[in-house]
């Protein structure tokens, strides 16, 4: 399979120019994960350390990165405007990683801008919150990819989308803070990994541990993109692009 | 140019296509009549490659359409019948994203703006324009890559008359200049006033076809009405163009100076379609 530069920076661009003027996608990139942060961080005083920027680069990578391209087949498929871009010489591919690539550089941007508002360590810890960050956003692009090919139309999103955005972003955050049971369960949601790669570089209570001693959860998150990129390959030979 | 044997398609129980054969030759404006769901958009995804169909076979350019349709679509132009643009973009915004996927340059989309009346709207959003500047956009938007077959469905739907005359003229201008087109409608009068041939579809079946005045000639009556001035007002008469008495009364109508109007009596498309789909319903 030959995949053409030129073809995934047309898409990337376009939807760039739709960017700008989509203010509800606007909002999920970057006002509601910078507010998490700002809140936890500034007037939750309680709040222990690196837990406000950890909640925020969680909410920022899971949510936004499967909700945004989720929003973006699924509005595709119900303005079918999808059907006139396979008609072109684009292939599904092409559409995939030029729709995928905007989320994931603005959730990177967006990252920087997390780090840079919030107090605590996270500019020591850059290289795990930006390895963990890399891998859990192509995961769950992935994974919003495959919400908007199994939903009719941009409603739909929500009541297919709402149970799996929630298990990946919840089960881990309580599982990692609740009983053993529902830890050994969080450990099956990739979400944890990157979630407890955060704790443990940015929390300060397991001595600050590196990126060289999480290589278990890179490994992990990287298998997590790879069953995902097959259950893609699935889901579209199944449902295909269009309705 | 394009060729269709024996195409089937069905949707779980209810059969869309039954077996449909028909051929449309190079520079042919070829017309794809039906009502609501006789078949005509499944024939044209399945010519775009969008379907599949579950027998018979299909040909564009000598590509089959269901194998090589990748390859197809760099000579097909398809204008949709829903407006299917990105609404939050402005008209050049989104000929410029299939400029790039076709590698074809700017100028390409300013040259047809210009041709459909549409430059000075380059900068407008989508959402903004009329429904028949919509359908000049997809029409433009077809058109980039210099295409050599347009397959158009319902093209004028829901538009005015003087928008839809403009895009006539539009498909009249790129037919002259080589582009063979093959558009599906229920507007009679349009099919009539566009197309070389036309092939009535109805539940899946093509019930008629040949050339608008080949098909009013054969399903003609073969009478004539003549309006003639009797001094007391004007009386409506129709004569029989076998008979051989119909010449004589004919021609001492016109020697008496009474003849006001002469028409042929054969049907309109719109009669024929209504009249074909009624005895194969």
């Amino acid at each position: 399979m030959i995949l053409s530069l030129k073809r995934i920076a047309a898409i990337a661009i376009k939807e760039l120019h739709d960017f700008k003027t989509n203010i509800n996608i606007l909002i999920m990139y970057y006002i509601i994960p910078i507010m998490i942060a700002y809140i936890y961080d500034k007037l939750i005083p309680s709040m222990p350390e690196g837990f406000a920027l950890m909640f925020g680069l969680l909410f920022l990578v899971v949510l936004v990165g499967m909700y945004v391209p989720s929003m973006m087949i699924a509005e595709e498929k119900e303005k079918k405007t999808l059907g006139v871009l396979l008609l072109s010489p684009a292939t599904p591919v092409e559409i995939f990683i030029g729709k995928g690539l905007l989320t994931f550089v603005s959730i990177l941007a967006s990252m920087i801008l997390l780090i840079l508002i919030s107090s605590g360590n996270g500019f020591a810890h850059w290289d795990v919150i930006f390895v963990g960050g890399v891998l859990t956003t192509i995961f769950c692009i992935l994974i919003g990819i495959i919400v908007g090919l199994l939903s009719k139309n941009q409603m739909a999103t929500g009541v297919v989308g709402t149970p799996i955005y929630m298990a990946l972003l919840l089960i881990p955050m309580l599982g990692s803070m609740g009983s053993s049971t529902l830890n050994k369960i969080a450990k099956a949601f990739p979400t944890y990994y990157y979630n407890d790669m955060l704790y443990l570089a940015l929390s300060g209570y397991e001595g600050d541990k590196t990126l060289l001693d999480m290589m278990s959860h890179v490994g992990i998150l990287f298998g997590s993109i790879i069953v995902a990129l097959g259950l893609l390959v699935f889901v579209y030979k199944k449902k295909g692009l269009e309705q | 140019m394009i060729e269709v044997k024996y195409l089937s398609k069905k949707y779980g129980e209810k059969e869309a296509l039954k077996g449909i054969s028909f051929d449309v030759n190079e520079g042919e404006i070829f017309g794809f009549l039906g009502p609501n769901g006789a078949g005509k958009t499944t024939t044209l995804k399945i010519l775009t490659g969008q379907l599949s169909a579950d027998d018979g076979w299909a040909k564009i350019m000598g590509f089959d359409v269901m194998k090589e349709a990748k390859k197809l679509h760099a000579y097909l132009g398809v204008v949709p019948e829903e407006a299917n643009l990105y609404e939050r973009l402005t008209v050049g915004q989104n000929l410029d994203l299939f400029c790039r996927l076709y590698g074809c340059s700017i100028e390409q989309t300013n040259y047809y703006l210009e041709r459909v009346g549409l430059i000075k709207e380059k900068n407008t959003q989508v959402k903004k324009l009329s429904k028949g500047m919509k359908q000049k956009v997809l029409l433009v938007r077809a058109l980039l890559h210099n295409p050599k077959i347009l397959l158009l469905d319902e093209p004028t739907s829901g538009l005015d008359p003087t928008s839809a005359e403009n895009i006539h003229n539009l498909l009249f201008e790129l037919n002259s200049e080589g582009i063979t087109i093959l558009l599906t409608s229920h507007n009679m009068e349009e099919v009539d006033k566009l197309c070389n041939r036309v092939a009535i579809l109805n539940q899946g079946e093509i019930v008629e076809a040949g050339s608008p005045l080949g098909l009013k000639l054969a399903h003609s009556t073969r009478r004539m009405r003549v309006l003639i001035d009797e001094g007391q007002g004007l009386v409506s008469k129709e004569l029989d163009m076998d008979d051989v008495e119909s010449g004589p009364i004919l021609a001492k109508w016109m020697a008496d100076g009474k003849v006001r109007s002469i028409h042929s009596c054969e049907p309109t498309l719109a009669d024929i379609f209504v009249k074909v789909t009624r005895e194969f319903s």
